[in-house]
């Protein structure tokens, strides 16, 4: 069993997080200077989510389908994105033994790191909001 | 309190062939996979060389019918040039790939094999794990010692138009087989030698402290060093030295199983960043950041570099290379001891050491700050085992230069 109880639940929280980090100019004014189109692709629960900066204005957070082409694509396990945010992923060796999948621009993912580490602190605020356990 | 070893995957399919003449047993290879029609990736030096000559007449022994021939990988390949080697090897119905080159023609050959299994764009595939099946049969034969492309399961092209690196990465590009055939380096020009044997030494030391190093690459990396430092000169200064040759291609393989499951570091982003701006050669490049890499590392990894200098004083005691001496001499402690061997050897081997001696221009602090900035985004340096910000990035650059 996952961390993560359905598609609900997982979505429910990345975006409630997402929406964090779009309140955190320090955060969204360089995700937003990228004009990047990234897309989190989960499995077990699936789940989809997607941040649009490609005007270079505004961070759009996009729950479930759309048409939008992501210039970067993250696949993983929903629970691997439970323990990056926790800031428990070791992401070389999760890449290294495929856990992560990053279609696109390899340098332009990993540039994203940096800008989206504080939210690590945002996340077990988010869990706690919702009611949830840190397991 | 005891420490818990780190997780650690380590994949490498590959089957290694190694011994001189064993080129020539590709057709059985290519034969033993059921293929009948493969695609030949070279480049145009090594068909003017000769190269390709007793390679096709073992393909035809084999029962082989008459290989297509792509020979137009440039030093430094491009996405232009694979497409179009897809297109020639799909029109020719090809059902399979042999790479046989340098670090530009394997990748290229690697990212050919893409688009011919699949008939999509090979953009569709940049990045890391993005393959979900296995390829055409894709055998490797190296005539540098030196990328480890041979045994590696990622490739490094460029977009000239974009002025990108793409790169791709995935257990899906693993050779099948990679023949390891020492004669094939003989006519390899001493200064390519030497840039490609410090290439292959620069991935034996960055995976031997990189963050996600295990056991076995600690193995392939103490190995791979002993042999670079013990036979890089002698191969560099005598093309026809088989054994120098043959030391030098193990190693650099054994390099290569190393980095691909360990990863690199701080030297290899750099020379990345360098590569991509001037178009500096990768190996040279590597060699003057190596030791200014390692003593930035050195406070994270004295431990490591201080064993790994001891080993290299053990196993080399009774060489009778020179390279000995550089094992001996030095006045510091065991970790400093091993970057002085480093530069050593890439003096022994007549290799710039510093940037300015490569054309690279006198840089303003904005420009070494850009160059900074490429290099922290580098895939090569999340391994690396000392975090690195912009300002040590620059600080590196300064002293290199």
């Amino acid at each position: 069993m996952g961390y993560f109880a359905n598609t609900e639940e997982l979505n429910k929280v990345m975006e409630i997080l997402w929406n964090k980090i779009k309140e955190q100019p320090d955060m969204s004014q360089k995700l937003i200077d990228t004009k990047l189109v990234v897309q989190f692709k989960y499995r077990d629960p699936d789940g989809l989510l997607t941040i649009d900066c490609s005007d270079g204005q505004e961070m759009k957070i996009i729950v479930g389908a759309t048409n939008l082409k992501p210039i970067i694509e993250m696949s993983m396990k929903a629970d691997i994105a439970h323990e990056f945010w926790l800031g428990k992923t070791n992401i070389p060796l999760a890449i290294m033994s495929g856990k992560i999948v990053s279609k696109g621009p390899t340098p332009k993912a990993l540039a994203l790191l940096p800008v989206i580490q504080p939210a690590y602190t945002l996340y077990p605020l988010v869990l706690q909001e919702i009611g949830k356990k840190i397991a | 309190m005891q420490q818990t070893m780190q997780p650690f995957t380590f994949h490498t399919p590959t089957r290694i062939s190694f011994g001189e003449d064993t080129a020539y047993g590709v057709g059985d290879i290519v034969a033993e996979f059921g293929a009948s029609r493969p695609l030949l990736v070279t480049d145009a030096n090594l068909l003017k060389a000769g190269l390709l000559g007793p390679i096709i007449e073992a393909l035809r022994e084999a029962g082989i019918a008459e290989p297509v021939i792509f020979d137009q990988v440039p030093p430094d390949s491009d996405i232009t040039c694979v497409r179009n080697a897809v297109n020639i090897a799909r029109a020719a119905s090809c059902d399979s790939v042999i790479g046989l080159g340098g670090g530009s023609v394997l990748d290229t050959a690697k990212v050919v094999n893409i688009g011919l299994t699949f008939g999509v764009d090979v953009m569709e595939f940049e990045g890391m794990n993005t393959l979900t099946s296995k390829l055409l049969p894709f055998i490797a034969i190296p005539t540098t010692a030196g990328t480890g492309s041979e045994v590696s399961a990622v490739a490094m092209i460029k977009d000239h138009v974009e002025h990108k690196k793409l790169l791709f990465g995935s257990r899906f590009l693993f050779p099948d087989v990679a023949i390891l055939d020492p004669k094939l380096l003989v006519s390899l020009p001493p200064g390519l030698t030497a840039s490609t044997g410090l290439d292959a030494l620069t991935h034996a030391i960055e995976s031997f402290v990189a963050m996600t190093k295990n056991s076995p690459s600690d193995a392939l990396c103490l190995e791979s060093m002993k042999l670079i430092f013990g036979n890089l000169p002698r191969a560099t200064k005598d093309g026809t030295d088989l054994e120098a040759r043959s030391a030098m291609l193990v190693g650099s393989m054994m390099a290569g199983l190393s980095f691909t499951n360990a990863g690199v570091g701080i030297v290899h982003a750099l020379a990345h960043a360098f590569g991509g701006r001037f178009g500096t050669h990768h190996g040279v490049t590597n060699a003057i950041f190596l030791p200014y890499g390692m003593e930035f590392n050195l406070e994270a990894v004295s431990d490591k570099f201080d064993m790994a200098y001891n080993y290299l004083c053990v196993v080399m005691r009774d060489s009778a290379e020179p390279s000995k001496s550089w094992f001996v001499s030095g006045k510091g402690d065991s970790a400093t001891n091993l970057i002085q061997a480093v530069r050593n050897l890439n003096s022994a081997c007549g290799v710039p050491s510093r940037l300015k001696d490569i054309k690279v221009p006198e840089l303003s602090e904005t420009e070494m700050i850009e160059l900074a900035e490429i290099a922290i985004t580098d895939p090569a340096i999340m391994f690396n085992p000392r975090l690195a910000s912009i300002e040590d990035l620059v600080e590196i650059i300064k002293r290199a230069y």
